[in-house]
């Protein structure tokens, strides 16, 4: 039990940082990203290269990493995103796929299936639960919990911030009173890539190795956390994560012997499936039950 | 006679291969009211769309205090001293009241944030209701309080020239006359507007000038004073509302609030 709640919220932590990303992304322009995590993958060579090659300190690459990745993401949004506002919202998320497949082929090419790894910030072993975790593990749950019911109300605070999140319910009316939504695009797209990077190389400690496409598994995940939180709240992009990685964590005790492969996205699929059509059955069933009710009274 | 605050110069706009706006132009002397009416699907909130930068002018050109303003985008215009209140009450329904107006203050606190307090007070003083509900979700707000917002959180912004949306539309007869008072009030500081309005008799008893407009052009143009019924019947088809234009509007202006969100719910009783 333990083990499950431990493993679960190390996974779902992650999860829920990719979630945050999709979210910050969707607030701000309406757009659903398939690409954000891939850019944490590509943003992992980076710091490979600087912490592993160039035997710089881990925070170098690190920062080094984010600052890429974020590059990325607004260079993105400042060719393709922005160039297409006004297009219909999945006319752009085609887009990002194409951006997912450039990234990938670019990877393959630089690395090949190589596999390379990078080491975490900490890598002081905590037992929580009688289950080894290490610093770095504990730093991914506590910072996707910090995110999570901080971003908003640090986001409220500024004026430009108040734009940012007044962006998701209507982006004319945001123009309309002199924020300038270009702006707010690129910041969503430059956070949204920075949190896969932060995911992605907190993460990356725990499994041991990557390969091009390694984010994007994960990002996946997040993607649906998003949309079980309802895919423009910040907590229930966290709370989608940390629930998503309970399951995975859960049925992999319990069937992770029968070997079968992928049961990861078996068991995402399943819930987010029973959530959509929970969503469209509730109000139904409300209403029957509502009806039965008047017909006692 | 000096230039016109703003100068729409035949201008020409659409969506894809429609085009709506078929070279429409009208001027709006500084501290003038204006008023476009037309029936539905006239082009009324396209060409304010225009102004605004939100619908591009395919040609032809907008001028604010003579300066050519075709090219820039709402944020810019916005800055530069114009004020929105959209059709339908666009105001944020997940942020509180105070925030919603401190978003409409966007431009005034990046230019001189010493200005925001009082600013902040004006409104509240014009409207106690939002002062009292300053923390509520806006959302969560009655039609009418909304409306309120919608217009204080143009005021806010200390605007030269405020374009205004259908206000009348979906308020109850009296919040209606309430808010013709707050434009009239508004109006007498010296803002320039334009008003667009289905209601004639509320717009006609607010303009100075009258603009009518049919299919995408501008078929009419004059002081309220010289419309007469005949004008009104021949352009939009409606008969007699001049004279009688306020007590009609609160006859004909009977529609109901809309109705609260959410099911009622049956409570079950031993
Ligand atoms: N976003 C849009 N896309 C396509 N057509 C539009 C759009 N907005 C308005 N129109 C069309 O432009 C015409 C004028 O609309 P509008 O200016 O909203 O009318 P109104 O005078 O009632 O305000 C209508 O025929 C409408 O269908
Ligand atoms: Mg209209």
């Amino acid at each position: 039990m333990g083990q499950v709640l431990v493993f679960g919220l190390i996974s779902g932590g992650i999860y829920g940082l990719f979630a945050l990303g999709v979210v910050m992304v969707f607030r701000g322009t309406g757009v659903l990203s398939f690409a954000q995590g891939e850019i944490g993958t590509a943003a992992l060579y980076v710091a490979a290269y600087l912490i592993n090659d160039q035997g710089l300190p881990w925070v170098v690459g690190a920062l080094g990493a984010l600052v890429f990745g974020i590059g990325v993401g607004v260079l993105f949004e400042l060719l393709v995103v922005r160039r297409m506002i006004g297009a219909d919202p999945v006319s752009t998320a085609v887009a990002t796929v194409g951006l997912l497949l450039l990234i990938t082929t670019i990877e393959i090419q630089y690395a090949g299936s190589t596999l390379i790894s990078v080491r975490g910030p900490i890598s002081q072993h905590f037992a929580v639960f009688g289950v080894e975790v290490t610093g770095t593990q504990v730093l991914g749950v506590l910072l996707a919990l910090a995110l999570g019911f901080g971003l908003q109300s640090l986001l409220r605070r500024t004026d430009f911030g108040l734009g940012i999140l007044a962006a998701a319910q209507d982006p004319t009316a945001v123009r309309l009173v002199g924020v300038p939504l270009s702006r707010v695009s690129a910041t969503v797209w430059g956070a949204g890539a920075a949190l896969s990077v932060i995911a992605a190389l907190l993460v990356e400690p725990g499994i041991g190795v990557f390969a091009p496409g390694f984010a994007s598994q994960l990002y996946l995940v997040g993607l649906a956390a998003a949309v079980i939180g309802g895919l423009t709240s910040l907590p229930g992009a966290v709370i989608g994560g940390l629930a998503l990685g309970l399951v995975e964590a859960a049925a992999n005790k319990w069937f992770g012997q029968s070997g079968v492969h992928g049961l990861r996205y078996v068991v995402v699929l399943i819930v987010l499936l029973v959530v959509l059509v929970g969503r469209q059955l509730l109000p139904e069933l409300r209403a029957r039950f509502d009806t039965r009710a008047e017909a006692v009274a | 006679m000096s230039t016109p605050l703003l100068q729409i110069l035949d201008v020409t706009a659409g969506f894809g291969a429609t085009t709506v706006l078929h070279g429409v132009s009208i001027d709006v002397p500084e501290g003038s009211i204006a008023g476009i009416f037309g029936l539905n699907g006239a082009g009324k909130s396209v060409t304010l769309k225009t102004v605004a930068g939100v619908v591009p002018a395919r040609s032809g050109q907008v001028l604010l205090d003579g300066e050519d303003i075709t090219r820039w985008g709402p944020e810019k215009r916005v800055a530069r001293g114009m004020g929105h209140i959209p059709q339908g009450r666009q105001v944020f329904p997940e942020l509180t009241v105070e925030e919603n107006l401190r978003l409409g203050a966007y431009t005034l606190r990046r230019r001189d944030r010493s200005r925001y307090a009082a600013s902040l007070d004006a409104v509240y003083d014009r409207f106690p209701v939002l002062r009292e509900r300053r923390s509520q979700l806006a959302g969560t707000m009655s039609g009418g309080q909304q409306a309120s917002l919608c217009v204080g959180r143009a005021l806010i912004n200390q605007p030269r020239l405020v374009l205004v949306d259908e206000p009348s539309a979906g308020l109850s007869p009296v919040a209606a006359l309430e808010l013709r008072e707050v434009l009239r009030d508004v109006a007498a500081t010296g803002v320039t507007m334009v008003l667009v309005e289905q209601n004639i008799a509320f717009g006609l008893s607010l303009v100075d000038t009258a603009h009518l407009m049919q299919t995408g052009t501008v078929v009419h143009s004059s002081p309220v004073g010289d419309l007469d019924d005949a004008t009104l019947a021949t352009h939009l088809g409606i008969g007699s509302v001049l004279g009688a234009a306020t007590s009609r509007m609160l006859s004909s202006r009977a529609t109901p609030e809309p109705p609260k969100k959410g099911k009622p719910r049956v409570r079950r009783t031993a």
